[in-house]
């Protein structure tokens, strides 16, 4: 027992547990996130006597008499202050390391009234963001020191909420004070826990499962198993191989597989009962690789295929074979990509409860509520199921795949209690869906001119235990790996294996992070064959406005590519005539997921009681800024003000079905929708107020029609439009470190450009660490043995300079010219980067992460 | 910061003559010292005022123990201890000694606590300065310098 002070409040913590513990499960102070519970994140970092601290980190016996200091403890202007200063620099993005982060801002310049740029890094840099990419939580402490010598905060510096406008987030208040829920700061009244007991060998036939001691312990609500589930055991987005639980009989396909589902009144009991489920099992070889999964005579993954290949594609337009052979010029090579963990700041959790009218109510973290509510209604084999987000501690393509949503809805649909499963930090780096490994051969002909002339390549990809994303994954892999150039000889093959590794799906980028790797790679190097630069090569073959991409697809006049490169121009001839090592890379993404798929964008807008226009829209926001960018489309496209809108959350039983928050798609696609709901509110504005229009609903839908891979037509439209973008990076000579990295990005219409930049900056970094540190090894036994502190993301210290540079290009003419942004901002970084180092070292690379640099993580 | 300062990694918990690796109270540090930033303790061993020191390393090459070394101001986990024997031996010479238990190495949610030769060494370029290593060192050997997760010394 310890008697110590919180926020100023004296408390006392019977029972000795950890800071985050107490002050989260008993003092319902949420602000403090529990990211990790291992000392890695900073989420739950509070003040301890003036310094910072992570509270998962001391048990409450050892704070006596101590002063502890969470966001809700700041004082009325401290708020202020720190809402306006994230919100102004747009700072806020997920939001889930955000208190953290401002709790830093407030011990330093409790401290320091002028911190320099470099205590302010040091400040925070203990404390991960996978979002932000630091650079604009750095400027918002900067600008909050300023500030606080004024004593005034003002207004801020943009206000009017037309597209263009770089207003401050709808969301910065609740997620810079720590009020926003995230599904994990939910505590229902009778609220249970919910954990699953997972497979031991990542192979196995499971003989028998016993969970007589687990139910027999005090506490214990129920315990679940595969003969439980009331619907379809095998869930998944495009194939259903993902089992809900295994069966009995069953094979295991990795050491993440859930076997029984136990519930429990307390989180102690659900650990206790959980080692009490004995589950026997009949260890199987397991398939470690794609190289073992391909042979004739390897064990297979599942027991309902032929053979362990999840997915095979083939692309091709005219004839890359000739066309190679005809060149003067041509290069071969093998490149290598590792997995990448998402380690968004969030881990999974997931509340279910039944609501007042018998539906399961899901309160959920995803990429789309209903995604989910489809999902859920299989393995319940009930319609009534109803989905809501909660804040998303962002995504980054890992929080697709039932992970926990499914779970939960299974244990209140089955027991009728309110649950709650959430899972470990360890949990979840074993079990959302991983960016894919994969292993590319391409090959590129070129002319004396460095004219492109085909590109024949040949890429196989882990997907892991389950399909998740791996085929669409392995699609646009292959569809983009031409670049973004005017050439119509090209030809890949692609597959994806099935193995006993942890599952790989959507992760920003979508498989063009790694064959952009490989196709940029091959260019730089072919135009130091012909003698031109990287950048020359780039201009000569950019695919312009009416040209023909190597899909066919012929582009719109808001294609700009060139533009990027024209922007960028000044940065690159600055550093090499200043003899420095540069690297350049482009690239394109597709926004929309494209190729024949129906994919639509929907959106009501309902006037309520309160005389003011609500926006339903069944699409997540995962920390990108959705909200906003409605807002916005609402403001631009009606007479209305920002005070008379209100953004709504994600749900399904108001909000339409918009899609997931993937393929950069929300902006354009449920930003059309809105734009054309909003064209009918405005019709009925012109003869009726707000208040009279209560009850209506104004309903916009758009479907964003292309064709389909291989289509028989001459010029098939793949996507509906796609962003291009060149990086660049720069190394100091004398460190080997990045001096800076210009990032410029055509993104057709910026909603809001500070948000944009935001995103741009968050994907370099996030792409520094995936060409530079970032690793994800798996042990012989399929087990992924990284800690989330060990695995190499960029810290506040270590990043460069970043420029993000936006290019407006009109052409466009949906969503109001808006192509999105997203996942092209980490794709050219880890060429852009490979290359600046081979003209540091002359050492061409083609392994991720790159080797031999003074990033590369030593052993341990 | 990336500033450096001096520490003694001993905290002086010897119960006999049997540590040949602490602090030996010769005073070689303190008189080389520009800043008088170290002085010996009440426990007979040097101990640096970290406001104080100019981090020039001085007393690293002055102390015959070659216990003294320069870390991160801005990082305030550390180990202070420098003894090498066998768990059994260092358990007997000293109140706060390392025994290379490795639970430091356990707990890191970093990879940055590791034991060899007996001792534990924090790698600060990959401490996170979570503290949770001096929170469950059974020897009290691991320190937070701040004095929020262990007293200060």
């Amino acid at each position: 027992m310890a008697t110590f002070f919180v926020n100023g409040n004296s408390v006392t913590a019977q029972k000795n547990q950890s800071l985050l513990r107490f002050l989260r499960d008993e003092l319902h102070l949420t602000s403090v996130k529990d990211g990790c519970s291992e000392g890695a994140c900073g989420a739950c970092t509070v003040i301890i006597d003036g310094e910072t601290c992570r509270a998962c980190v001391p048990k409450t016996d050892s704070l006596e008499s101590k002063h502890v200091v969470t966001v809700e403890g700041l004082s009325d202007f401290e708020k202020k202050l720190y809402t306006y200063a994230y919100g102004e620099a747009g700072a806020v993005q997920c939001g889930f390391c955000i208190p953290g982060m401002v709790l830093c801002t407030k011990a330093l310049l409790d401290k320091v009234e002028d911190p320099t740029e470099e205590q302010i890094r040091y400040a925070i840099r203990n404390n991960y963001c996978r979002c932000t990419g630091y650079v604009k939580i750095i400027k918002a402490m900067e600008l909050a020191a300023k500030l606080k010598k004024t004593g005034v905060v003002p207004e801020p510096s943009e206000t009017d909420w037309k597209l263009g406008s770089s207003v401050h987030r709808l969301d910065v208040e609740e997620k810079v004070l720590g009020y926003g829920k995230y599904p994990d700061d939910w505590y229902l009244d009778g609220m249970t826990y919910g954990s699953a007991v997972r497979s031991q060998y990542p192979r196995a036939r499971v003989l028998g499962i016993d969970a007589s001691k687990a139910k027999a312990l005090p506490g214990v609500v129920a315990v679940l198993t595969a003969e439980d589930i009331p619907g379809e055991n095998k869930v998944g987005h495009i194939k259903h191989d993902q089992y809900s639980l295994i069966p009995v009989g069953g094979l295991t396909h990795w050491l993440g597989d859930p076997i029984a589902l136990v519930v429990a009144e307390d989180q102690e009991t659900l650990e206790k009962a959980k080692k009490l489920v004995k589950v026997t099992y009949e260890p199987l070889p397991a398939v470690h690789g794609p190289e073992e999964a391909r042979q004739p005579d390897a064990p297979r993954v599942f027991d309902e295929e032929k053979d362990n290949v999840q997915a095979y594609k083939h692309v091709s337009r005219g004839d890359a074979t000739v066309a190679i052979a005809n060149s003067k010029y041509v290069i071969s090579k093998h490149f290598e990509t590792p997995w990448t963990e998402h380690a968004f700041l969030e881990p999974e959790c997931a509340v279910a409860y039944m609501d007042e009218d018998g539906y399961v109510r899901v309160l959920s973290t995803d990429q789309s509520s209903h995604t989910t509510l489809h999902e859920c209604k299989i393995l319940l084999g009930s319609e009534k199921v109803r989905v809501q987000n909660q804040l998303v501690g962002g995504g980054f393509g890992g929080k697709e795949d039932m992970t926990v949503q499914h779970h939960a809805a299974l244990i209140t649909y089955l027991t009728g209690r309110a649950v709650k499963v959430k899972l470990s930090r360890a949990e979840s780096l074993l079990i959302h869906p991983k960016r894919h490994p994969f292993w590319m051969d391409f090959t590129i002909g070129c002319d004396e001119n460095g004219i492109i002339q085909g590109v024949k390549a040949s890429v196989y990809s882990d997907t892991g235990a389950f399909a998740s994303l791996g085929g669409p994954v392995l699609e646009r892999a292959c569809t983009h790996a031409s670049g973004p150039y005017n050439y119509q000889n090209f030809e890949i093959e692609g597959t994806a294996y099935y193995t006993n590794n942890p599952p790989a799906g959507a992760f920003r980028g979508f498989g063009v992070t790694q064959t952009c790797f490989a196709i940029e790679s091959l260019l730089n190097e072919m135009a130091e064959k012909i003698g031109i630069s990287p950048w020359e090569i780039r201009y000569r073959n950019a695919i312009r406005p009416g040209q023909e991409l190597p899909n066919g697809q012929i582009v719109g006049p808001e294609t700009g590519l060139a533009e990027t490169l024209e922007a960028i121009k000044p940065y690159y001839d600055a550093a090499v005539a200043a003899g420095k090592p540069v690297g350049l890379a482009s690239a394109m993404k597709n926004s929309g997921v494209g190729v024949g798929l129906p994919d639509w964008g929907r959106c009501k807008l309902i006037v309520e009681d309160d005389a003011k226009v609500h926006i339903y829209a069944g699409a997540s926001c995962i920390g990108q800024g959705l909200g906003t960018v409605l807002v916005q489309m609402v403001v631009t496209n009606t007479p209305l003000g920002r005070d008379d809108i209100v953004y709504e959350r994600s749900n399904t039983w108001i909000a339409p079905d918009s899609g997931d928050s993937s393929g950069s798609r929300q902006t354009l696609i449920t930003g059309e929708a809105c734009r054309r709901a909003c064209e009918k509110l405005t019709e009925a504005l012109k003869t009726r107020t707000l208040k009279e229009l209560n009850g209506e609903v104004f309903y916009g839908e758009y479907l964003a029609k292309t064709d389909k891979l291989g289509a028989d037509v001459p010029h098939p439209v793949s996507h509906v439009a796609y962003g291009y973008a060149t990086q660049m990076c720069v190394l100091d000579k004398d460190t080997g470190k990045i001096e800076s990295m210009v990032a410029v990005h055509d993104v057709g219409k910026a909603v809001n450009p500070r948000s944009c930049e935001g995103q741009i900056e968050g994907g370099v970094v996030m792409s520094m660490g995936y060409a530079l540190r970032e690793k994800y090894p798996i042990d012989e036994n399929c087990k992924p043995i990284d800690k989330f502190g060990k695995l190499g993301l960029f810290r506040a210290h270590e990043i460069p300079e970043i420029k993000a540079i936006v290019v407006d290009k009109p052409g466009l003419d949906v969503a109001c010219g808006a192509i999105g942004i997203g996942e092209i901002t980490s794709i050219p970084t880890a060429p852009a980067i490979a290359e600046a180092y081979y003209q540091l070292d002359g050492k061409r690379r083609t392994k991720l992460p790159l080797d031999d640099t003074p990033y590369e993580r030593r052993g341990r | 910061m990336e500033k450096k300062i001096a520490l003694v990694a001993c905290n002086g918990g010897c119960r006999n003559d049997s540590c040949g690796y602490g602090c030996i109270s010769c005073g070689a540090c303190v008189n080389v010292c520009p800043a008088e930033a170290v002085a010996i303790n009440n426990s007979g061993v040097a101990e640096v005022d970290e406001s104080l020191c100019l981090g020039c390393g001085a007393c690293v090459d002055a102390c015959p123990q070659e216990i003294i070394r320069l870390h991160e101001a801005g990082s305030p986990i550390v180990v202070k201890c420098s003894n090498r024997d066998p768990g059994k031996a260092a358990r007997t010479a000293c109140e706060v000694s390392c025994i290379g238990c490795g639970i430091c190495e356990k707990v890191c949610p970093s990879g940055a606590a590791e034991v060899t030769e007996n001792l534990s060494a924090i790698d600060e370029e990959l401490c996170l300065s979570c503290g949770m290593c001096a929170v469950k060192c059974p020897r009290h050997a691991i320190y937070d310098l701040r004095g929020v997760l262990t007293a200060r010394s």
